[in-house]
Parts: structure tokens; sequence; C-alpha cells
């Protein structure tokens, strides 16, 4: 039986490696993680492994404080969420629209309220004392902490990621991917560390309605062109913001009804499939509580009263306004047709191509052309929805594994977190966001390798300083008296540009795909 | 080798950074309270302050080492250093000490590379598994990073000199890195027979031997060399305080024998599988005719530091359990001592921990890890050897469950361990080579039966016991975990056992 150790009298110092044990290169560490899989590891026990790993992070990112924890008298998401579980389970279905309106008001649609109701129950069920109406507010409980972050990982895991994992499986077997390079792809999307701060930090149910909307583009991939009709209205159904989508899942669906062959009927069915979904969600509100509930859920989910921008988010509108005091010098309404125009002026490219396109592989790009746009010129855009453009661009590794496709994928998810860290501070969130976004940018490679192409090193790298700068200036030369958003200023500044080139690189792969080849990985 | 252990480094700090706002136990608080001790006290009062009830109780290199992290401890918070601060923790207390936790384990990390590196071209693929297994062990991620305890260092120090035993041109170096260890926590005074016995044969005496004519070869040079270095590295560590008289002071400190013969959480041995035993014995006591004793009868659950009093079971005593640790040491030592071989070092160091652990008085059932380390040397021997480590794996991580009991936390020990059990179960059982005697069908899927019912004996005691009974019967599924446990430590070790005098 040969000896586990080495029988060469050999000095401590000296090491031997023969080529079986020599590490093999690896374009970015991530990938590393995955080499056994090509040595015969079963792929179910790396698959399981991988889930349970991504659990063990997100969980250990929730054991940091929520948004407005011990922050009276409003608190903040994670107080809101709750109170949502309060109110659907406590009262009602007619009044949970009306009720006491200025404490986090019910302002997503219906599938949030029938979510809500539902993780209510369950948390009633083991503590009363959580849901309690009026009572509750502001409950500071280490169990109730548990309970809801366990609710947001369960939710994911029912929903977000079954849908990328269907994702990964069927679009890389079209895009030729390995076993191992869907592991990775799988992996890279799941590590994504601006959803897993928002969902798991922050607090909030984001993955929820990406889980619909990815499963919309499983089915769009997969040929159930009506079954994925119906997840993406899940997905709107359950919070607005999906409708960053809704353009270019419609261009495309007309595109599948007109090219190559129009087809009515498919039209028609799909209507059908649309407004079926729309009936089924709503169904409850109006037996309940009657017609009324309609205008006021609208109402609350559209808010259009209020201003262009609330805080500060790297997009056109607020960007600009450093130097053209837009809410000073125009009327609300000519800012809403401008903000209109802009957005609708923004969409048109990505929306065309599609169009004119219908391929299944241009779908994640579509979706992040015109979600940018949105992001970009549309109203009322709060930070969080850089997540609407991200998430679907993160996916496209599922479908190319090139340097290329990596390496700017990697940094717009880079430029996303940092545009997030003045919410996570807030939050309170500071180890959370500095260990996730310096691991996650290390796994896909940001340490390692540079993109080829000269401008792609210059905006990484310039991007990359500035991001240090503002964040060393922030903390040694701190709060400057004249300008005292300063380095959220900054922030936003550095963003907005970084965005817009992200949003044009975006664009031109569109474009490219739409004429060119599939990539494959190197 | 994929992922290397750089990566696996990086990858692991990044959950261990993640963790700090965790549970931390105590043991937290007796850390700090000890760098505020070896800052603001001079030497001589170390082992005297009593203003908080966690004195120090290490030997003086650790409390050396807390004086040097004292040292960078107050640019964190110096608050944290003043003695009367009782359960202090701020922010950057627990930042500063956790950090330090990562910081002092990458002596862990270079010592998994020696490792690494010793191995021979063949077994490089196993010698990294294994030492992956090691830097991802469950074990040091719930004790060291979350309950808050150093021993990811004090192990890497102990596998540096096991690998420096490897080689005659290093014993020399092995003992004093071991002497040292020693000198940082005595609990490693369990494996030293081993040592004894092992550079006695190799280093002090000759090759030939013959013991019928008792020929020895005494070998002057070396054994002046040995104990110099050994009377050296204890003389820089506890000669200060012998010069003070403070020697007894200190033996009490280090041994304390009043406690009693089980921990608050029964660890895993032979006394937890007694006292089981002993309890069940009461309630069928009438129909077999036993003497009872009621005196005893009154600690019923026992949770407390203190006597352990036996109602139908004889006592037992520091005597007897010391007399049987010794009796299950000297076997393998004999053994040792007739093939000195490096295979049979390692095995005699895990026998050693394994009889101290399942026969010790006042074991911490974190004494597993004692055990676990060494034991992972020789897992991938065969897959006899493999078979046997797996219940110590599992029954070992389990084991330690009780230590984190706060719900945040459920998850975390649980998913860890069955993920890190499932990667490297896997990875081992490939790797493992099929042995030439083959293998005892039997203790196989003994073991195979042992491991599948952990799971649910685990989800009862964490997570189904709270809900059905709330806080009552609170001592009922620490009970069934040492002793569930214990079977399975047992069964490794009788396993163990067999291969080592087959």
């Amino acid at each position: 039986m040969p000896d586990l150790w080495s029988t060469d009298v050999q000095e401590f110092k000296t090491t031997t490696e023969s080529a079986l044990s020599r590490p093999v290169p690896v374009p970015f560490p991530l990938a590393s993680f995955f080499q056994p899989l090509r040595r015969g590891a079963s792929r179910y026990v790396v698959l399981s492994a991988l889930l349970m790993i991504a659990f063990l992070y997100r969980w250990a990112v929730g054991l940091g404080p929520y948004s407005g924890m011990a922050a009276p008298p409003m608190y903040g998401d994670f107080e809101a969420q709750r109170h949502w579980m309060e109110l659907t389970t406590q009262l009602p279905m007619k009044e949970w629209y009306w009720h006491d309106l200025e404490w986090w008001g019910l302002d997503y649609p219906p599938l949030t309220a029938y979510h809500s109701w539902l993780v209510g129950i369950i948390g009633t069920f083991i503590n009363p004392t959580w849901f309690k109406l009026y009572d509750s507010r502001g409950l500071d409980d280490e169990l109730l902490k548990v309970f809801m972050r366990a609710s947001v990982v369960i939710s994911e895991y029912l929903i977000y990621v079954p849908a990328v994992m269907l994702f990964v499986w069927a679009h890389g077997k079209q895009a030729g991917l390995s076993t191992y390079e869907k592991a990775i792809a799988l992996a890279a999307i799941l590590f994504q560390p601006s959803l897993m701060l928002i969902d798991h930090g922050h607090f909030q149910f984001n993955s929820v309605m990406f889980g619909f909307a990815f499963f919309a583009v499983d089915c769009f991939i997969t040929d159930h062109i009506l079954l994925g009709s119906l997840f993406f209205v899940l997905s709107i159904c359950f919070k607005q913001m999906a409708l960053y989508y809704a353009p270019a899942v419609f261009a495309y669906l007309l595109g599948l009804c007109i090219f190559p062959r129009v087809d009515i009927q498919r039209l028609f069915y799909l209507g059908l499939v649309v407004i079926g979904t729309l009936v089924l969600i709503f169904a409850p509100l109006i037996l309940f509580g009657g017609p009324e509930q309609i205008q006021q859920c609208l109402f609350r989910v559209f808010p259009f009263a209020r201003g262009l921008w609330e805080d500060k988010v790297a997009n056109f509108w607020c960007a600009t306004n450093v130097v053209l005091k837009f809410r000073e010098t125009f009327a609300p309404a000519t800012l809403q047709l401008a903000s209109l125009g802009a957005t609708l002026a923004g969409i048109l490219p990505p929306c065309v191509l599609l169009f004119l396109n219908p391929e299944k592989r241009l779908l994640p790009l579509g979706l992040s052309a015109c979600a940018w746009s949105f992001f970009l010129f549309s109203f009322q855009v709060h930070e969080k929805s850089v997540l609407l453009p991200l998430l679907p661009a993160t996916l496209l590794l599922g479908g190319s594994l090139s340097q290329d496709t990596v390496s700017w994928v990697v940094w717009m998810n880079n430029i996303g977190m940092f545009s997030l860290w003045p919410l996570l501070r807030r939050d309170g969130l500071v180890l959370q966001y500095i260990v996730m976004s310096v691991f996650y940018a290390w796994l896909l490679g940001t340490f390692h390798r540079l993109p080829e192409h000269w401008f792609a090193k210059l905006t990484h790298v310039g991007s990359y300083c500035a991001i240090l700068a503002i964040h060393a200036a922030e903390q040694y030369v701190g709060t400057v008296e004249r300008y005292p958003d300063l380095w959220v200023v900054g922030n936003v500044l550095l963003c907005f540009g970084s965005y817009v080139i992200a949003w044009a690189w975006t664009l031109r792969r569109l474009w490219m795909e739409t004429r060119g080849g599939k990539q494959k990985t190197e | 080798m994929n992922p290397t252990l750089h990566e696996t480094t990086i990858a692991a700090t990044a959950l261990k950074l993640l963790l700090f706002p965790a549970y931390k136990s105590t043991d937290f608080e007796v850390h700090r309270n000890w760098l505020a001790i070896t800052y603001s006290q001079p030497v001589r009062r170390w082992y005297y302050e009593t203003t908080s009830p966690w004195t120090l109780d290490y030997p003086p290199f650790f409390a050396v080492f807390e004086w040097l992290l004292s040292l960078l401890a107050q640019f964190f918070d110096s608050d944290m250093l003043i003695v009367n601060n009782l359960g202090y923790s701020s922010n950057s207390t627990v930042f500063f000490q956790r950090l330090s936790v990562i910081f002092t384990e990458l002596i862990f990390v270079y010592a998994l590379y020696k490792l690494v590196g010793c191995v021979s071209d063949t077994s490089k693929q196993s010698a990294h598994a294994i030492a992956l297994s090691l830097l991802l062990s469950p074990g040091l991620l719930i004790i060291d990073h979350i309950h808050f305890q150093y021993n990811g260092f004090m192990n890497g120090l102990l596998l540096l000199s096991i690998l420096l035993a490897r080689l005659p041109t290093t014993f020399l170096s092995s003992a004093m890195l071991f002497a040292a260890v020693l000198c940082l926590k005595h609990i490693y005074l369990y494996l030293a027979p081993a040592y004894f016995v092992y550079l006695l044969r190799n280093y002090c005496l000759g090759p030939n031997i013959n013991l019928r004519y008792m020929f020895f070869h005494i070998r002057s040079r070396n054994c002046i060399l040995l104990g110099a270095t050994i009377i050296g590295i204890f003389g820089a560590s506890f000669g200060p305080f012998v010069y003070w008289g403070q020697l007894p002071h200190l033996a009490a400190r280090l041994f304390p024998f009043s406690r009693g013969l089980c921990h608050v959480y029964w660890a895993p041995n032979v006394w937890a599988l007694y006292s089981f035993v002993d309890r069940a014995l009461v309630y069928f006591a009438p129909q077999l005719g036993l003497h009872v004793q009621t005196a005893a009868i009154k600690n019923i659950t026992r949770g407390i530091i203190g006597g352990t009093a036996f109602a139908v079971l004889p006592e037992i005593t520091p005597r007897l359990t010391f007399l049987l640790t010794v009796i299950f040491q000297i076997l393998p030592l004999m053994k040792l001592f007739m093939q000195p071989t490096f295979d049979n070092f390692i095995g005699t160091v895990t026998l050693c921990a394994f009889a101290s652990f399942l026969f010790g008085w006042h074991v911490h059932e974190k004494a597993i890890l004692l055990v676990m380390v060494p034991f992972s040397l020789l897992a991938l021997k065969d897959n006899r050897y493999f078979t046997t480590f797996r219940s110590l794996a599992v029954a070992g991580h389990f084991s330690l469950f009780p230590l984190l009991f706060t719900a945040p936390e459920l998850p975390i020990k649980f998913v860890y361990t069955v993920t890190w059990l499932l990667i490297f179960l896997h990875a081992f059982e490939k790797l493992a080579m099929a042995s030439p005697i083959g293998s005892d069908c039997v203790f196989d899927r003994l073991t195979t039966l042992f491991i599948l019912f952990t799971i649910p004996v685990a989800i009862y005691t964490s997570l189904v016991h709270g809900l059905l009974f709330g806080d009552k019967y609170e001592f009922l599924p620490l009970v069934v975990t040492s002793c569930y446990s214990a079977v399975g430590i047992m069964v490794s070790w009788i396993g163990l056992l067999r291969l080592y005098f087959a």
C-alpha cells in the first residue's frame, strides 16, 4: 500500500508539485472552485453544496442590521413589510389599501399583499404578538427578525433560485456551455451582491419579483410563450417595478407574432392570458372589497403626485441637476413630459431590435437595455431599482463566460454596489457591504485580469480609482461644511457616468448579437 | 490543485467576517478580561487578578500572546483594556477580537501548506483534500469564530510540530514547538506521551534495541539537546513564576480538580454514557434490587459545574479516570515504542487524544478538535480508515451543536456542517484507496446507519424539541446529543484501535 508520506529525505522547506497537483490556471477564482467537476465530482453534490453555501452567505449577511432597525419614529422597510403582514392578517381585504396610509401604507400590487398575508399567517401561528394590530409597530424582537429573514430566504429559494437554475440550464444548453461552465455561471448569478444586500440586509422581497420575471424568461426561451406571459404578469403584480421590462417583453412577444409569419391567433391568446392573469390577481380584491379597490390600488402603486426623484439616485435627472436645477426651473408637468419623452426615446432602440429579431438569446440584453433607459430617465426612481438592469446583465453569464462579458458584467455589478453604499451605510451594513462587494469582485476576477480593449481598461480602472478615492475622502476628510452632500453627489455622478457607459455597452452588444453569431467561453 | 488553499482561505474569511455580529459566548468576555489583565497589570499579578470571575487559567505563553494582542488592541478601543469594564463589548472590541482570531488562524493555514508539501507526489490530491477539510472545519468555525476561542492558531502550531516530527533532522524543532504549544494550552498535555515515546525511541535511543537483554544505546548528545530545549522552553514560560514562588497557585489555576466529572454540557465521552446509564437505572433500580443513593437523585438534571454524584453506579474519582486514560494510552504507546514510524506516531497521537477525551476528568466537548485534527491526517490511508473517520466526523461535529443555541445561529451551524460533510465525505470516498486487506462490511454498514440516523436526531434536538416543549426538559436534548455522539465517537475509537493493532 503506497504510503501517504514522502519517503524522500527532503528538507522541510522544499515542496514538490507534480503535474497532478499543480493548480490549473483559471480565468477567475470562482472557476477554481468548480474544477472538481472536471475531475469527476458528482454534479449533484456540487449543486447541493453551491445552493447551501449561497444560503450561508445570505444568512450571514442577514445577521446584520435591517433597514430602520431601532430607528423611531418611522423605522424603515423592515417595519413596512412587517406592517403589511400585520394589516393583511388582521384586517378584511377591503381595508388593505386604505388602512392608515401615513404609516407605511401598502404601495405594491396585490400579489405582495397576498404574499404578506401568507407569511403573516405563518408568523401569527408562531407568535401572535408579532403582528398584533397597532401594538406591534416598531417591534424589535430577535425571533421576529429571524422569522422575517427566514421568510425572505425561503421565498427566494422557492421562486428565484429555481428560476435562475432553469435559466442557466436552458440558456446554457442553447449556448453550448459545459456543466462546469454552467455551474460557474449559476454561482456568479447566485452570489450577485446587490440583490443579496438589498433583500437579506436592507430587507425587501425583490427576489420574488425577479423570480417570476426570470421564470417568464425561462418560459420564453423554452418556447412556452403563454406560460411566460402569465409569469411576467405575476411579476408585475408583485412589484410594479417589473414594468421596466414590459416594453422589451412586449416587443419580443409582438415580434414572435409577426415574424416569420403573422400569427394573430397567438397574439389573441397572449392578450387573453395577460388579461386573465390580471383578473385572477385582482379578483379576490374586487370580490371582497368592491371595484373602487382597483382605483385605490393604482393610486397607491403609481404615486405621480410625488416629484421627479426622492433621494439622490444615479440617474439623468439627479445627476444633471447638479448643473441645471430642474425642479426650480420647470413645472412638474413639463418635467413629467420630458421624463416620459426621454424614457420612450431610450427604450426605442432595444425594443425595435427585439421586435425585428425576436431571438431567445437576445432576451437578457433586451431586458437590461430597456431597464437601463427606465432607470436613467424615468420618474421616481429609487437607487434600489438599479437591480432591474443589473440582474439580466448578470444573467448574460449564463450564455457566455468570455473575458469580455465577465469583466463588463462584474464591473457593472461593482458600480452597482458602490451606488448602493449611501443606502447601506444608513442601514449600518458597512461590514456586509465591504465584504460582499470585495469578495464578489475578487471571485469574478476584478483583481486578476483587465479587459483587453483600451476603452474598457480606461473605464474600469478609472472608475475603480474614483470609487476608492471617494471612499477614502469620505472616511478621512469627513463631512465638508459647505457641501454636506458632497460625497453622495460624487457617488451619484460617478455612477451615472458609469451607467451611461453600461447602457451604451448593452445596446452595442445587443446590436452586435443581432448581427453576428453567438459567443462561446474561452 | 483547485481550489487552492489560498482561494479557499479567502472565501472562508469572507464568511467569517460576515459572522462578526453573531452570537458570542462568555469566552469572549474571558479573553477580553485577559487582554485587560495582561495589559494593565504587572506580570506578577497576572495570575492573582480576581476582579472578574474569568481568571487567567492558561499557561504563561498564552498570557504573553494576549499581552501582545493587547498592544494592538489599544488602537481599536482602549476601553476594553480596563479590567473593571466587565462585559464590555463595543463594536470595536468585537471587531478587534474576531479579527485577531482570523489573523492568528493564518498560522494554521501555513501548517496546511506544509502538510501538502510534505506528502509524496501520488498522494498530493488526498493531502490537499485533507488540508481543505481542516481549513473549513465546522468545529473551528463554531468554536473559534462564533463561540469565540483561539484554537485555530494553536492547532496550527500542533500540526507543524507533528509534521516536523517526520524527519530526523527536524526532531528538535518539533519538540521545541510542541513544548511551546504546551505552554500555550495545557490540554495538549494529553498528547505528550506520544511525543515522549516517539522522540525517546527515535532521537534519544539508538536504532538497535533489544528488550530481552535490556540493551539500549543512549545517544547522550541528543538526550542533552532535547532535555535542554524542553527545559529551556518551560523555563522561559514558567521561570519567572517559579522565581516568585507562584507555582502552586498557578498549578491550582491550570488544573482545577474541584470541578466535576462532567462539564455543563456533557462531553460525549464514556462518562456521559455512564451518567445516562446511571439515570436510567434509577428508574429500574427497584425491579433490579439495586441500592439507590437518594442524596444523588436531587441533582437530577445536573446542569451545574460541581460535584457529580451517581445514584446507582459506583462513584468515579479523578484517580480512576487518570488510570483509565493511562491504560488506554499505554497500549498504543507500546506499539509506537516497538515500531516508531511516522505513521504510527500520528496514530498514537490520535489514540492518546481519544483516550484522554473518552476517559478524562472534566472534559470539554470542544476537546474533540484535538482528536479530529490528527485523525484527519490518517483518514485517507485507505478506505477502512475513512470509514472509521466518518463516524467521528459526523458525531464530533454534531456534539458541538449545543454550543450555539441561539435562533439566528441555528441555520448556520446546521447548513455549514451538512455542507462540509457532504463535500468532504464525498471527496474522501472518491480519494480513499481500496484497502488490499478488504474492509469490514458490517462496520461499514453500521457507520452508514449511524450517520443517516444522526439527521433526525439533530433535527429533534435543535428544532423539534424547542417547538414542542419550549423551555421545559432542557436537559433532554443535551443528554440525547451527548450520548448519541458518544456512541459515534466510541465506535470510531474502537475502529481505529482495531486498524492500529492489526
